[in-house]
């Protein structure tokens, strides 16, 4: 799917205006951070990518078609959202019935949900929780669990709000093999995130958000190396890209691989 | 030698609903004005030690409970919640079971422990300004606390249990709805506090943050201390992430250029030092 953002505007109705004019695209299986402050518009944008909010003024074009022209819950079909909190997600009385309910709303084939249930558990880590209350399970299941109730819908395009907040080792982990294994799938993959480990790990593109604006916008090397301007927005490079500009490196490294072999090529100056 | 503040001894629990302990054998002592951080991957603990030591393991969430648990000298099974609540000071994980729900606003959530202890109008007033003006929530004071975003809760939760003066606070993961800026704020005013004598218990995910302010790290996993001391020796320990856990990454820069064959005498698990170390190491 192609996301095409044009002069978005969104004024709220209390009359704060959390976009000021923002436009980019999105293509096919892109994998996007969308980092900035709290109150900089980051949700309010992505919310924008399924109808959940409309613009205010501007455009928001999926695959060429004006977000008007359909329901939030058409497009959700299409584009899913799941949500920071899982407790604003999940509603129902075991985790099979909160995997089936988006696909069986949006009229997937009986046949089709029981295969994609097998997959989508084994892939959250929920394979031996389907018939527990997600009231009984811990914050990491589920925020897996509010994952998996999107995923199972099979959309081209998933927008994961804050998905590390709270996550351990092996949850972060299990994020970045889910995010590799859906890429793999080519859907196009989008956070909000303020975990810049986790924004170098899994996406290879970041827009940067200030105050209703786009900052920056480019391959994640390129952004974090924008040292000055990401400052403005308060945004923190990742700890090993910091201690190589601290060094005064050339390229702006991301792994410790690059790091060491940035290392390596100081020492033989 | 500072006086202990915090005492655990041989201390086990199990929720009633459980089958398993949640903590098992803990044995340790926390000295006043030290900053001690808990990491451990999800469910090994920390939050059910941050209620033990502030008294609501076994008081309220009731179950099996071996050892004790020794606050300022007060065993915290024999001494009540509110008695414990003028020494010890917990801050939940999720701000919004922190609020009273009987505030209408931001000042009267602030002062809502200290009317319980029967403080004085005046002095109320002033603490309420003080400490509004501390967590930067001045500007929300008469807003009502469910109209808040989670970042601005978080402040006001913590607003309210250090309102309390307490001798020692408890921070169970309590910055996760705040951006890097607002949480490394609220770090500044810990830290601050810290420097001035007020004992910290931190539970905490993020490794780089833990290894900059804690004096000691407590490893827990499935309810046991795995390992313990200065984040320079817990964090060199080789089999962290068997236990969930993993160094910050300025160790594993050390680490990467040890293993390229680089010389490093040291392990630093901090940013400044990281830098000098590899400054040096470019130059030798």
């Amino acid at each position: 799917m192609k996301i095409e953002i044009q002069n978005l505007e969104h004024t709220y109705p209390t009359g704060e205006k959390a976009l000021d004019g923002v436009s980019f695209t999105l293509d096919n299986n892109e994998r996007v951070a969308i980092i900035g402050q709290n109150g900089a518009g980051k949700t309010t944008i992505v919310k924008h990518f399924n109808g959940i909010l409309r613009p205010t003024a501007g455009k928001v074009l999926l695959d060429g078609v004006d977000i008007e022209a359909k329901s939030t819950p058409e497009w959700s079909a299409r584009v899913g959202y799941v949500y920071q909190n899982p407790d604003d997600q999940l509603f129902l009385d075991s985790v099979r019935d909160e995997f089936q309910f988006g696909a069986k709303q949006i009229g997937m084939q009986t046949g089709r949900i029981e295969q994609l249930l097998v997959e989508v558990a084994e892939l959250v880590g929920l394979s031996d929780k389907l018939d527990v209350n997600p009231f009984d399970l811990t914050q990491t299941e589920k925020k897996f669990c509010a994952i998996g109730s999107i995923v199972m819908m099979d959309p081209e395009v998933l927008i994961f709000d804050e998905p590390t907040m709270g996550q351990d080792v092996v949850g972060n982990d299990r994020l970045a093999h889910i995010i590799d294994v859906l890429h793999d799938q080519g859907k196009m993959c989008v956070t909000i995130s303020h975990d810049m480990k986790f924004v170098v790990r899994c996406f290879d593109r970041v827009i940067v958000m200030c105050h209703g604006h786009k900052l920056l916008d480019g391959p994640t090397r390129e952004v974090f190396s924008q040292v000055d301007t990401l400052k403005e927005s308060f945004v923190v490079p990742p700890p090993i890209t910091r201690i190589g500009q601290a060094l005064g490196f050339e390229k702006t490294v991301l792994t410790l691989d690059e790091l060491v072999e940035e290392f390596s090529k100081e020492r033989a100056k | 030698m500072a006086e202990e503040v915090i005492r655990v001894e041989d201390f086990s629990f199990k929720y009633r609903q459980t089958k398993k302990y949640a903590l098992k054998h803990l044995d340790f002592a926390i000295k006043k004005g030290e900053f001690v951080c808990v990491i451990g991957q999800n469910g090994s603990g920390k939050s059910t030690l941050a209620s033990a030591l502030v008294g609501l393991v076994p008081q309220y969430f009731v179950g099996n409970l071996h050892g004790r648990i020794l606050i300022e000298g007060h065993d915290t099974q024999h001494t009540s919640i509110s008695e414990l609540s003028t020494m010890i000071g917990l801050v939940f994980q999720n701000p919004f079971n922190q609020l009273s729900y009987t505030a209408g606003t931001v000042a009267e959530e602030l002062a809502y422990g200290l009317c319980n202890h029967g403080v004085p109008r005046e002095e109320m007033v002033e603490r309420v300004d003080r400490i509004a003006r501390i967590m930067r929530i001045d500007h929300i004071i008469d807003k009502n606390p469910l109209e808040l975003s989670g970042g601005q809760v978080q402040r006001v939760a913590l607003g309210s249990s250090l309102i309390m003066e307490p001798e020692i606070v408890v921070l169970d993961e309590c910055t996760t709805q705040l951006d890097p800026m607002g949480s490394e704020e609220i770090f500044d005013i810990v830290k601050n506090l810290n420097a001035d004598g007020m004992t910290v218990v931190m539970a905490d995910h993020d490794m780089e943050r833990v290894a900059r302010c804690a004096d000691c790290v407590i490893v827990l996993d499935r309810g046991e201390i795995v390992a313990q001391g200065s984040p320079n020796e817990v964090f060199s320990q080789p089999d962290l992430r068997e236990h969930g856990v993993e160094p910050p990454d300025f160790l594993k820069i050390a680490l990467a250029l040890k293993e390229a064959g680089v010389k490093v005498d040291r392990l630093p698990v901090t940013e400044e030092p990281t830098i000098e170390l590899v400054k040096e190491a470019i130059h030798s």
